[in-house]
């Protein structure tokens, strides 16, 4: 069997919707259990006597990398029909920054946010609220940014193309990265969490 | 001599490292040779999957959707001459070189529908999965969006279909033909200028752009 099954038809729309569904309840799940349904816990990240968000995200980052290239590399898995977002390097910096603010702002991320809502938080409800207004702002005002938005347009690219290095040097790379990164946090929590 | 105790962290972090040591050795894409299912490939002709009908083609254009390429397949004249919007021109022997993405949803017409099966064909055996053809050709393209023409004994039922169909022939500069005299004389009809389907922009609203969620 290859994968992507969406791709190659295994499966239709509606039954996609019904997959999506429960990667998304999984997602929360996890999200719950690494205790980010807490915008305290979340704040915590950017204060740095609690560097869970980084380190969760990294590992699912390093777990999700070394599982796709595994799987291409034995044959199940066709990278090629991986669908990638477009990167805008320019735009998405600046939205990076923008959400980045909204994040410590707001105590939670987009995913987060309905995670919390979920086990029925107030703030979560607030914050939900704004993404809808946030989404509704950003309508509005796109036909006047709508240059800056599609510009830096780079294409379906990977780091290993941009670069021109090796797959699997990137790999290697990026784990190595995170393994100091997850040392370097940890020696950062000592530091912080005693003058929180 | 005992080796050191490791936290559970640790443990992880070293089979990562492992892993990405391995990985240096890795060649996860697929190379450009691939097994063709020929049964596979019959059912999705019989089932006639792979076509794009013009008035779906239409619409996608309308809405301004973004998840497609269209290749125009003949030549750079007859592509500079008139051309259905948003196609991109590639040469059936350029098609080999021109840069399509295995990922993309890949929509293909020529003239007819020869050219375009046969380049179906060719992509199909390299690989490519979303490839479609455009139901007909620029031929279908011209009969059912720019001049569709209303059948001289419809219904009600025929009558609605038509006017939709009309108000999409003028977006895209074309002529709809309601009575059977102009029908006799439909090969006298010139295609549109290249220009008209901007100009002619708020007749036909356009659907709310829909674009792809992801992320945190």
């Amino acid at each position: 069997m290859m994968t992507p099954l969406y791709k190659y038809g295994l499966f239709g729309d509606e039954f996609s919707l019904l997959v999506a569904f429960v990667l998304g309840l999984g997602f929360g799940f996890f999200l719950e259990r690494a205790g980010f349904g807490s915008a305290r816990k979340l704040a915590a990240q950017f204060y740095l006597y609690d560097m869970s968000v980084f380190k969760v995200m990294f590992t699912a980052i390093v777990t999700a990398m070394l599982g796709v290239t595994y799987l291409g590399w034995l044959g199940w898995l066709d990278l090629d029909l991986v669908y990638l977002v477009p990167t805008h390097l320019g735009p998405q910096i600046v939205g990076g920054l923008v959400l980045g603010v909204g994040f410590v702002v707001g105590g939670y991320c987009p995913g987060t946010s309905v995670a919390a809502l979920a086990t029925g938080r107030l703030d979560a409800v607030v914050y939900a609220l704004g993404i809808f207004a946030g989404t509704f702002v950003y309508a509005e005002v796109y036909p006047a940014i709508r240059g800056f938005v599609n510009a830096n347009a780079m294409g379906q690219v990977t780091l290993p193309e941009v670069f021109e290095l090796p797959w699997g040097l990137v790999v290697f790379a990026v784990v190595v990265i995170a393994v100091v990164g997850f040392w370097g946090a940890t020696l950062i929590e000592r530091r912080f969490r005693s003058e929180p | 001599m005992r080796l050191p105790q490791l936290t559970l962290n640790q443990k992880l972090a070293a089979v990562a490292l492992a892993l990405g040591a391995l990985a240096l050795f890795s060649e996860p894409h697929r190379g450009p040779f691939v097994k063709l299912d020929a049964r596979e490939l019959a059912l999705v002709v019989e089932q006639e999957v792979d076509h794009v009908k013009p008035a779906e083609l239409a619409a996608w254009i309308v809405e301004g959707r973004s998840d497609y390429r269209l290749i125009d397949l003949r030549t750079a004249e007859e592509f500079a001459a008139y051309h259905i919007p948003t196609a991109e021109n590639a040469a059936l022997t350029a098609l080999a070189d021109y840069p399509l993405l295995r990922n993309e949803r890949i929509v293909l017409y020529s003239e007819g529908g020869i050219h375009s099966a046969q380049a179906w064909l060719l992509l199909r055996a390299q690989g490519y999965e979303g490839v479609y053809t455009v139901l007909g050709g620029l031929d279908g393209w011209q009969d059912e969006v720019l001049f569709p023409a209303l059948p001289a004994k419809a219904g009600p039922r025929e009558r609605a279909q038509f006017e939709r169909t009309a108000a999409l022939a003028q977006f895209f500069g074309g002529q709809p033909r309601s009575d059977s005299s102009a029908v006799a004389e439909a090969p006298a009809t010139a295609l549109p200028k290249l220009t008209a389907p901007a100009a002619t922009g708020p007749a036909v609203p356009a659907a709310p752009r829909k674009k792809k969620k992801e992320g945190c």
